[in-house]
């Protein structure tokens, strides 16, 4: 009798059609030398996130075969210049650092309007975190059919308090931003919540307006 | 004379805070043994944990990379997708999963590992509590 018993869970994700894995890496490596964008979830899951500032209304879905890269969709609205795009997304997992008490990422993120090739984008993310302390930086240059921008943002952050799982979690920020189509840097105070699956973060300054982040993962 | 004096808490101060929390940490151990070691995780949590298990085995999973809520919930539902578990728990503060499985048969260690690696953190020791 095997002694060694095998556990009976299926870590493998559910089935993605791999011509539709296929095209998206191809369309995706072909036109970006390096992916990326906001973390990918742990293997097999789904996270779907809503995002509004200054530049663009935004809604997000992907989903993570393993926890090294996810692919996903994305419609966006371009308050700028009032266009709508959908993108096909890729983000990847370049580099992560687990120690005791901290961990670091750095992702690569990509996504190409599948109706309008000319529209695409690429940048990087990464971010240091323990319980305690936050630190994070993305950028991302869009190429667009009129003008090409670039977003840019350092975040900091301090938990008030460490709260047990299942806790109520806060986090209080400060997001420097910068969008070429906008100008110069804004800097402001964001607050950020999570509780179980759900994660909120508000952020405001009077030349940034509103800074809205909702995620769900399931 | 003060200078010295200052100087002398300076330097006390966190050996006293480092041996206090020593021998917290080794009164703590000391309430729970498995398989003739300690398991360094709080007394209370693994008592309410266990308070409702009949038999079984409970993992005690050292993680590292664990650092916030959101980082461990991949790690709950991975493991709640196996039958044979009953419940999971975790301690953020000590980067500990506990999981309860309703088995007596000898768990996989390599498959704890592998579990947790496919949520993106790493494994540094698993200890079984028998129930």
């Amino acid at each position: 009798m095997d002694q060694q018993r095998r556990l009976d869970i299926d870590v493998n994700p559910p089935k993605i059609p791999p011509v539709g894995i296929r095209m998206i890496f191809s369309i995706l490596c072909l036109l970006s030398p390096a992916l990326a964008a906001r973390p990918v979830s742990y293997s097999g899951g789904s996270t779907i996130m809503a995002l509004s500032d200054r530049a663009k209304h935004s809604l997000y879905y992907h989903y993570s075969p393993t926890y090294k890269y996810s692919v996903g969709v994305e419609a966006v609205k371009n308050r700028h210049n009032g266009d709508e795009h959908s993108y096909l997304r890729l983000t990847y997992l370049l580099d992560r650092k687990n120690t005791q008490d901290s961990q670091r990422n750095l992702y690569l993120q990509s996504g190409v309007d599948p109706v309008d090739l000319d529209h695409y984008f690429y940048g990087v993310h990464g971010d240091w975190e323990t319980r305690r302390l936050f630190s994070g930086f993305g950028y991302r240059h869009v190429v667009d059919d009129e003008t090409d921008f670039e977003e840019q943002f350092v975040q900091f952050g301090i938990a008030p308090y460490l709260g047990d799982y299942g806790d109520l979690h806060a986090w209080i920020m400060i997001k420097s931003k910068k969008n070429t189509l906008f100008g110069s840097w804004s800097t402001y105070p964001v607050f950020r919540l999570f509780k179980g699956n759900g994660f909120a973060e508000f952020g405001y300054s009077d030349r940034s307006q509103w800074d809205v982040h909702l995620m769900y993962r399931f | 004379m003060k200078k010295l004096i200052t100087l002398i808490i300076l330097i006390a101060t966190p050996y006293g805070a480092i041996a206090d929390q020593n021998a917290d940490r080794a009164m703590h151990q000391a309430d729970v043994f498995v398989d003739g070691s300690a398991i360094d995780v709080d007394p209370d949590q693994i008592k309410q944990f266990t308070a409702d298990l009949q038999g079984g085995q409970v993992a005690v999973v050292s993680v590292m990379g664990m650092v916030c809520d959101f980082c461990a919930r991949g790690i709950e539902k991975t493991f709640k997708r196996d039958k044979s578990v009953a419940k999971v728990d975790v301690d953020l503060s000590k980067g500990k999963v506990l999981i309860a499985f309703d088995t007596e048969e000898p768990i996989d260690r390599a498959e704890i590992d592998r579990k947790i690696l496919a949520n993106g953190q790493n494994v540094t020791a698993v200890q079984m509590l028998n129930i």
